[in-house]
């Protein structure tokens, strides 16, 4: 094999093995992403047994302890899912251990309005099996009872990123959408960019009131901190212009063209100088 | 006399703010998700002071200068090109300001998280003219940020571990965009990703002079990372406003290597994990570190000299599954004391560490060496 060729298998290896494997930490100790999980029957706090998993496309489950601040806002959230996802193919269980009286879960399910069957997991079975550790933590399996989705509590973004664990199970959202609400944009201020546009609009005012020589200052600011921007440049040629210095509008025009060859103020402006 | 037109100015221009707003209140339809009631009048406490939104007197020292002001341009907003009586504004405040300052309203549109004060209205936290502040800001960030935000101010004010980023640079802001973000609380990037623009070095200091971790380095250099890390939440584990623990902790955990076993003591592990893991001195699903079902977390921890968590697992990464460390200071000089753990199919050992070799294994129980 050449070793152009080579090359490119082993990042086509590579890229394949960054995009199948789990980012570190996100999966239970016990059970791997796309490892298929076992499908217990256990008993229910509302009576009778139920299956962990069934045959959605996403079987959301969710671990959690009655008295746990973070229990009860991950499954506020896990309530208010359920009822903006009713009707798709999701199907939804909350487990707790069998070390708390039923009569404490029961009151802290009534609190956070969960409406799916609670798991009592009896002598923690379940908990150990999986290899769960903390509370509350959401695990997701596909209709296959494949572990696609773990995610562990946050305080911050957990509904964004629940939410889009559930649409990407169900294959409403791509891969690249689920990444861009696990890693959201920065929001950073101000840049260059930014603030020329702000003396580019500025000049534009100005120039509407007929402030030409400040209008032009405008301009020229916004030219210098981003000379990009096709607008700017033919906004400093139609000030120019109306200036009666046609001479160096043309050249702005020329360069707002090279841009963006359908600027209209440009194509006027070049029109307008082409006589004079 | 210029003072006293200057004063006018700016009470006119109040003025006509507020007339301009309650005339168009009813009219304004709100653009935005997540939106509060529309109205235009400005409703931190600092901005309603008078004078707060006119020109400074002249003298003062001036940050920053809205430019159409600087350059004497009055009619780009108010209806008349006259420093001394430029009448009302144009149209309604923030209409007015994303006239020029568009993206910051593109901004505000397309991000998730939205600021209330800054879909109200600009001048909440703005002069229109001119500031002793950058930004144009009507006060310095941290002071503008606490005059609404009162339950942070509390945590500020009372705090006995307080956070640098605070009072460096840009304040609030160093962590917030004050318009609008794609991250709750208007975080300018996940909690995770900003802690580590600061803590990326060893240079930063605690209040009593002791280098902090240079976190970056030892994420690139240990696989295994806490759920927390992995999923970007810092704040699960630590308060960034202030805090009455130590490494503005949320919650108590044990700064000791030996501590005698109080629940209480662990409150943050306990924030998460189960206390039972510790409490319960037989077992055989609360913890894979048990010996049959004999639980090894009891054994080390309901002690005299208990051992913290911290005596055997690093809390941020490590190199070994479940975060357990390589070794620990010990001593005054911080000498390494190797823990040597290793792990097997159904359990583990450490060997020529705290102790001589103890193995364990979850399926039989090892009997220990006599």
């Amino acid at each position: 094999m050449r070793p152009i060729r080579r090359m490119f298998g082993w990042s086509l290896a590579l890229a394949a093995a960054l995009v199948l494997l789990p980012p570190r930490g996100e999966a239970f100790a016990n059970a791997k992403i796309r490892e298929v999980i076992d499908n217990p029957e256990m008993p229910t706090l509302q009576g009778g047994r139920h299956k962990l998993l069934g045959e959605a496309k996403a079987n959301v489950f969710v671990f959690f302890r009655p008295g746990q601040a973070f229990s009860r806002s991950a499954l506020i959230q896990i309530a208010r899912f359920q009822k903006e996802m009713a009707g798709e193919s999701v199907r939804w269980v909350a487990i707790v251990s069998d070390s708390y009286p039923a009569q404490q879960v029961e009151d802290e399910v009534q609190a956070v309005g969960l409406t799916c069957p609670v798991l009592i997991d009896r002598g923690d079975a379940l908990y150990g099996k999986l290899g769960v550790d903390l509370h509350p933590v959401v695990g997701i399996a596909d209709a296959q009872h494949r572990l696609v989705a773990y995610q562990p509590f946050t305080e911050i973004n957990f509904a964004d990123v629940v939410r889009a664990r559930i649409r990407f199970a169900l294959g409403e959202i791509s891969r690249t959408q689920l990444e861009e609400v696990l890693h959201p944009r920065a929001a950073t201020q101000s840049s260059d960019p930014q603030v020329a546009h702000r003396y580019y609009k500025l000049g534009q005012m100005l120039f509407k009131l007929h402030h030409l020589n400040k209008a032009l200052e405008a301009a020229k600011r916004s030219i210098a901190l981003d000379n990009t921007q096709a607008a700017s440049h033919s906004l400093l040629g139609a000030i120019l212009a109306a200036q009666g210095n046609c001479g160096e509008a043309l050249a702005a025009f020329d360069r707002a063209l090279a841009l963006d060859k359908k600027d209209a103020q440009a194509v006027e402006g070049k029109k307008d100088c082409a006589g004079k | 006399m210029k003072h006293a037109g200057l004063v006018l100015t700016a009470v006119t221009l109040f003025i006509g703010v507020s007339a301009l707003a309650r005339g168009k209140a009813k009219r304004a339809t709100p653009t935005h998700k997540k939106s509060a009631a529309p109205t235009y009048r400005p409703s931190n406490p600092l901005s309603k002071v008078p004078g707060a939104l006119g020109p400074l007197p002249a003298g003062a020292q001036v940050a920053s200068a809205h430019a159409p002001f600087e350059a004497g341009d009055c009619s780009i907003c108010h209806q008349r090109d006259d420093k001394k009586n430029p009448g009302p504004i144009n149209m309604p405040v923030n209409e007015l300001c994303f006239s020029c300052h568009d993206e910051l309203q593109d901004q505000i549109n397309k991000r998730e998280y939205k600021h209330p004060a800054a879909q109200q209205s600009c001048v909440n936290c703005h002069d229109p003219h001119d500031s002793r502040y950058p930004k144009l800001l009507i006060a310095d960030t941290k002071t503008l940020c606490l005059s609404c935000h009162a339950d942070i101010k509390k945590i500020v004010d009372t705090a006995k571990v307080s956070h640098g980023a605070l009072d460096t640079e840009k304040s609030c802001a160093n962590c917030h965009n004050p318009h609008a973000a794609n991250v709750e609380k208007l975080l300018i990037e996940m909690p995770f990703d900003l802690c580590l623009s600061c803590h990326d070095t060893g240079d930063i200091e605690d209040h009593d002079g002791k280098k902090l971790t240079d976190m970056k380095k030892l994420l690139d250099t240990h696989k295994v990372w806490h759920a927390p890390v992995a999923a970007k939440d810092c704040s699960a584990c630590h308060q960034p406003h202030g805090s009455a623990n130590f490494r503005l902790l949320v919650l108590p955990y044990p700064a000791k290597f030996y501590s005698p076993y109080d629940p209480k003591n662990y409150a943050l592990c306990f924030n998460c994990h189960d206390d039972q893991m510790l409490a319960d001195p037989r077992t055989t699903t609360l913890t894979s570190f048990r010996n049959g079902d004999l639980n090894l977390h009891y054994v080390h921890v309901h002690q005299e000299r208990g051992r913290t968590c911290r005596a055997c697992h690093d809390i941020h990464a490590a190199n070994q599954l479940h975060l357990i460390r390589d070794g620990v200071p010990y001593g005054p000089k911080g000498w390494i004391l190797k823990l040597h753990y290793t792990k097997t199919p159904t359990g583990g050992y450490c060997t020529r560490t705290c102790h001589q070799k103890h193995e364990y294994n979850n399926t039989v129980s090892v009997e220990p060496k006599k």
